[in-house]
């Protein structure tokens, strides 16, 4: 069996939204302590590595591991019917393999979805080794990125041990926003060596805009041509992850 | 877009266009009246220097003499205010003065069977000599309305759509106010048609509907959108679709309304093409790389298709000297493009987009398959004068009819893409997202693979 309950459902619908921006049918996998998702985005381009611990949960229980595959975006406009402070419940009929989704406020509403075929890929975590290391508000980053995107598509990430450098070339103009070490946006930054890698900015700036509902300081980590990683750091006892894949321009 | 033209005064310095009409009338032995003859021209200063001898707009044929004679053939139809003919069925709906429009039908005065007349369809591989040819015999009537209270507008309106739900061609008589008048329209996405005048009155043969589009008439808790796709499902062809959807014959019925011609086209190629997408997007990807070509009337279409998930391209190139591109010394290109989640904002290069996105959408959604696609365009000087939307339609569904040219690298397909084409390959890299990502852009199971496995 499965059932849990967030007091709060801003929290579900911040998570399930930053999910969201990459996959569209999720698999989660659930066990006794946690629920994890490690998913890529349909073009591969994008994967978003989440989990939350029973901690999170106000009421969390899970009698064996199970795997739980739903339609992000149909939960999601579920949930965008939950108030602030609205308690949601989730549990899983085994029997129908109906998700029931109960949002208890001023009055209660109990919504059943069903649940789909439970992918069966094992998506391994990349097993790299980054040269830079730096720690952001996510408010700042947004806007470094929202700036960028005024000029191109996509943005070529700078760092050495003093600065992070956001480089945008459009075809038109060009944009240049410096992060210094130690300032109110960038609290800190580790480069073992300069590193530089280009990112395509939609993707970039959708899982910013989304995590940072979840979270008010990321750890990004990349080396030359290379995947970044964004680790969101969580209030409660959790994870937010994403890894983006580089653009390489090659004549 | 109309091409830009003003009537010519005589003792304008462009009287010579008027002595090529009058030369060519003189020739062709049609007696007319002078008065209703209106020549426009284009305001460009090179048509006066060229008078159609040099070819000096760079286009194959010059396009005012085409279109003279194609007048002059009309001439004969701008003789009466009574207009006895078959209509294919055809209605148009102009834009101008949203929401109040012109509507009527298009009666060319022919008694045979003029289905072809508006029946992109069936064009495929005609000229486009032929197809101006037919589509200016269509005398076009006009009846001033307002596109949501066209239920009140009486009984032109009603029996405009009377005809316009047809199934095959239609005796009407069209009684006019005045003699027709005007040039032929060339517009890039409407089908071309001939003189028109306001209606005085309109009679309608008996006309048989298609059943699927009665029924979807007669059902107004049925909501456009769905309405146009029952249809299409049914095997009904676009243009008749589009023709209905235009004349507000689907929907809710408090939402029913008058659609102009040229957003109908396109409002039912993207409504056809956005619920194919959903079906391609479900289908397993394409193993290799694969191109499509097309040759028509001077449009060369090249259709990239790679593996990957559901994204889409179009690019167009016109040559100095074609329809969008005539006073330029350098290619123009244009492109729009749409991710997996697909578009919200209308795409700039207008029609062709959602035209050639629901040829390639049937393609994959008939075989199953989903894929990167991008479409390819190079429009040559011998395109003189733009024919409507369906041209770019027809012409991908025939590249989709082809055997595609498969290959196992996109460096081999961008290769032979180059080796069809004129302009330089990095002049369409430069360009187009789409090639940019398939090429620069990696993905993460290209870093998952370096660890831990042979690769």
């Amino acid at each position: 069996m499965f059932k849990l309950k967030v007091s709060d459902a801003k929290l579900l619908r911040d998570m399930t939204t930053a999910i969201s921006i990459l996959v569209d049918e999720a698999t989660f996998k659930i066990d006794p302590h946690s629920i994890k998702l490690r998913a890529m985005d349909p073009s591969r381009v994008a994967m978003v590595d989440f989990e939350w611990s029973k901690t999170v949960f106000e009421e969390y229980i899970c009698t064996e591991s199970t795997k739980m595959c739903i339609n992000i975006s149909e939960l999601l406009k579920l949930l965008k019917r939950a108030g602030k402070d609205e308690v949601v419940e989730l549990s899983l009929d085994e029997k129908t393999g109906r998700l029931q989704v109960k949002i208890t406020g001023k009055y209660t509403r109990n919504f059943t979805m069903p649940t789909l075929e439970a992918s069966e890929e094992e998506v391994p975590t990349p097993k790299l080794t980054f040269n830079v290391r730096a720690k952001a508000t996510t408010g700042g980053l947004s806007q470094a990125i929202e700036d960028a995107q005024l000029v191109s598509d996509h943005v070529r990430i700078e760092a050495d041990a003093e600065k992070i450098v956001f480089n945008a070339t459009g075809d038109l103009m060009g944009a240049t926003i410096s992060l210094q070490k130690g300032s109110d946006t960038l609290l800190d930054l580790e480069a073992k060596e300069s590193s530089k890698a280009t990112f395509s900015l939609s993707y970039l700036s959708e899982i910013i805009k989304a995590a940072a509902a979840t979270s008010d300081i990321a750890t990004i980590e990349f080396s030359t041509d290379m995947p970044i990683k964004l680790d969101f750091q969580q209030a409660k006892e959790g994870k937010l992850m994403f890894y983006l894949a580089p653009r390489i321009e090659t004549e | 877009m109309t091409s830009s033209y003003r009537q010519v005064n005589k003792g304008s310095p462009n009287v010579w266009l008027l002595d090529i009409l009058k030369e060519s009338i003189a020739k062709s032995d049609i007696s007319y009246d002078e008065s209703t003859i209106v020549a426009k021209f284009s305001k460009s200063g090179l048509c006066v220097a060229c008078k159609g001898s040099k070819f000096l707009c760079g286009k194959t044929r010059c396009p005012i003499i085409v279109k003279a004679n194609y007048f002059l053939k009309s001439i004969p139809l701008m003789q009466s205010e009574d207009i006895v003919g078959a209509s294919p069925p055809s209605v148009f709906v102009g834009r101008i003065g949203y929401p109040y429009v012109y509507a009527g039908p298009l009666v060319p005065p022919v008694q045979e069977d003029t289905t072809i007349y508006d029946l992109p369809e069936l064009w495929f591989g005609k000229t486009i000599d032929e197809i101006v040819g037919f589509r200016s015999m269509l005398i076009r009537g006009k009846h001033r309305v307002h596109v949501q209270k066209f239920e009140e507008a009486g009984k032109i309106i009603e029996k405009t759509r009377e005809l316009a739900l047809a199934v095959n061609s239609v005796d009407v008589e069209l009684l006019l106010k005045s003699k027709p008048r005007g040039s032929i329209v060339l517009d890039d996405e409407i089908q071309p048609f001939g003189p028109s005048a306001p209606i005085r009155d309109l009679r309608v043969g008996n006309a048989r509907w298609d059943h699927h589009i009665e029924k979807a008439y007669g059902d107004t808790d049925l909501k456009a959108a769905e309405a146009v796709l029952e249809i299409y499902n049914r095997g009904v062809f676009v243009t008749k679709i589009q023709r209905a959807f235009s004349i507000g014959a689907f929907g809710l019925e408090k939402n029913r309304r008058l659609v102009p011609t040229r957003w109908s086209i396109t409002a039912v190629d993207s409504i056809l093409s956005k619920d194919l997408m959903e079906k391609v997007k479900t289908s397993p990807e394409i193993n290799e790389y694969r191109v499509y070509e097309s040759r028509y009337i001077d449009n060369i279409f090249e259709v990239l298709m790679i593996p990957g998930t559901w994204s889409y391209e179009a690019m167009e190139a016109w040559y100095p000297g074609t329809v969008w591109n005539p006073q330029g010394r350098n290619i123009v290109m244009f492109s729009d493009w749409e991710g997996y989640n697909g578009r919200t904002t209308y795409a700039e290069i207008g029609g062709c987009y959602y035209a050639a996105r629901l040829a390639v959408c049937e393609k994959l959604v008939k075989e199953r398959r989903q894929a990167t696609v991008i479409v390819l365009r190079e429009a040559h000087p011998g395109y003189i004068m733009p024919v409507g939307v369906w041209q770019v339609r027809e012409n991908v569904r025939n590249a989709m009819r082809q055997k595609p040219s498969n290959f196992n690298t996109m460096d081999e397909a961008l290769k032979f893409i180059a080796s069809r084409f004129q302009i330089p390959l990095q002049q369409w890299i430069t360009k187009s997202e789409l090639l940019k990502n398939a090429l620069f852009q990696k993905k993460i199971t290209d870093f998952l693979m370096k660890r831990g496995s042979l690769a």
